[in-house]
């Protein structure tokens, strides 16, 4: 849940990258880290992996400048990908404000796509939000390994299987070599501070 | 598509794979290529092709085993841990041990067992958080280690002397639950059991009363000796209405005011002399309870009840 000071006009909103093992949520935060440096306000910050898969989180704190008068500082947040750290991606969840959900474009990763969106719809549900309502964009991420012959999905299937219902803005994605990065968060960004300009009625 | 170039696109896949960390179709890979190069009788440098991918494979597999052997939540620095707290502690509670609470559970929720712990046994000292913290234990007990090491624990602070009956008897049942949910049956001794002995002693003392209480002479009357009021330094002679053992009621007109000034409750009464047919004796009393009877006959009258202390 965004913390907003009216006092202080400062508002400060959480983003979270979610999405299977191994997809891309770390090589997201890490090229947004060495990019955008004008707007990252501290360490990247890992915490814990084994061997480079992450097994609490990721944090990345920004800084946006002022909207409207408004300061705004935004946390990203990575969640550990893997099933069996289902307890801690669902702490780092709590009181999300936005979702960016990396996809993992290789066609052997179709079905832990699927079940990764559907963790999400249902930690979501348990925290009383719903994955309609949610800010929410998708990444296909990985795009560039079809030039090495690997067999990806074509993104109609991705859209179809993942975005059929949802209809949310999506982007194809390298993040190893940033392709699509920029444009994710920014779009997550976009809709995330349009949901709060709603919801509180900011920025009149 | 040429087998051989099949082969060179499936181990490239694998290898691609593998360097994603996807080991399970990496994996995959693998065994396809081994196939596909077992297919071929006279492939150049089958054996050699073989072995490669067979190490590979073994790789893998130590590669599978360490990720699924490793911890799901290892210690981290206290750096890291402190870090956990503040961001995910999302009460703004002011109040500093209660803030301590909840960033220690955040911790244990992390898997931070250790930390959480000793911060949580910190927490103990404190009477209001007294609870909450041993609840917290108790579940920190029953993730990182066994239900025997939370039952142990519980047994420790139960010969202990630091909660009160009612807090450790709150935490029993809260353990308790925990347990008939899990189906397990432990013997958690309970503090109000204390209690009800201590209870039971008093039902005995009652009972020893009882008994002295017919041993009490029938008192007809008492006389006492004021030493205040308008009556101070004289003994006044009054009737009693009923005994009960050693207390006494006495209805005391209210024409008589001068008398009720000086027998407030609790006026301890130093100088009683006590009427009974047999003897009369010196005693000791206390004014009990001084009550206005609101309707009867004696309405607006005092009852007064007088407890013999000693004689």
């Amino acid at each position: 849940m965004a913390i907003f000071n009216l006092k202080k006009r400062e508002i400060e909103c959480k983003v979270v990258y979610y999405g299977p093992g191994r997809c891309g949520k770390t090589t997201n935060l890490e090229y947004i880290f060495s990019s955008y440096k004008k707007q990252v306000k501290g360490e990247m910050v890992s915490i814990n992996t084994e061997g480079d898969r992450t097994l609490f989180f990721d944090f990345l704190p920004m800084g946006l400048g002022q909207i409207r008068g408004c300061d705004v500082r935004v946390q990203l947040y990575t969640v550990p990908g893997q099933v069996k750290y289902s307890s801690t991606r669902k702490l780092v969840l709590r009181g999300v404000d936005g979702i960016v959900f990396v996809a993992d474009s290789l066609e052997v990763r179709r079905e832990k796509n699927m079940l990764s969106l559907k963790d999400l719809q249902a930690n979501l549900k348990d925290y009383g939000k719903s994955i309609f309502k949610v800010p929410l964009v998708m990444q296909y991420n990985k795009r560039d390994l079809a030039e090495q012959g690997i067999p990806l999905m074509p993104i109609e299937q991705m859209e179809r299987d993942l975005n059929r219902q949802l209809k949310v803005p999506a982007f194809e994605a390298s993040a190893v070599v940033g392709t699509g990065v920029g444009n994710t968060l920014k779009e997550c960004l976009k809709l995330t501070l349009q949901a709060l300009q709603r919801e509180f009625k900011w920025a009149k | 598509m040429d087998i051989k170039l099949r082969i060179k696109t499936v181990l490239n896949e694998a290898e691609i794979y593998r360097n994603q960390g996807l080991i399970a179709e990496a994996y995959d890979r693998y065994q396809n290529a081994v196939n596909l190069i077992n297919s071929i009788e006279k492939l150049k440098n089958k054996d050699s092709l073989l072995k490669a991918i067979h190490e590979k494979i073994l790789a893998l597999n130590y590669t599978k085993e360490k990720v699924d052997k490793g911890p799901k939540t290892p210690e981290l620095s206290k750096k890291a841990q402190d870090l956990i707290k503040n961001l995910f502690t999302f009460s703004e509670n002011k109040d500093e041990d209660a803030a301590a609470l909840e960033g220690a559970v955040t911790l244990a929720k992390f898997g931070q067992f250790d930390r959480a712990l000793s911060d949580l046994n910190a927490l103990l000292e404190k009477d209001s958080m007294r609870v909450d913290a041993a609840k917290n234990i108790l579940r920190c007990y029953m993730a990182s280690a066994s239900v025997e090491d939370a039952v142990a624990q519980y047994k420790k602070w139960y010969t202990g002397d630091l909660f009160q009956p009612q807090q450790l008897e709150t935490v029993r049942h809260y353990l308790e639950e925990i347990l008939q949910k899990r189906g397990i049956e432990a013997d958690l001794p309970s503090a109000i059991t204390v209690e009800d002995t201590l209870d039971e002693t008093l039902a005995v003392e009652d009972t020893v009363a009882e008994e002295s209480e017919e041993e009490f002479l029938d008192i007809t009357s008492i006389g006492i000796t004021f030493e205040r009021g308008a009556r101070k330094g004289k003994m006044v002679e009054l009737d009693v209405n009923f005994q009960s053992g050693n207390m006494l009621s006495l209805i005391i007109a209210k024409k008589d005011q001068d008398l009720l000034e000086g027998l407030d409750e609790g006026v301890k009464l130093k100088n009683v002399q006590f009427f009974s047919p047999i003897a009369i004796f010196n005693g000791v009393g206390t004014v009990v309870s001084k009550t206005q009877i609101k309707t009867g006959p004696k309405q607006g009258d005092y009852c007064l009840d007088i407890r013999i202390s000693s004689t």
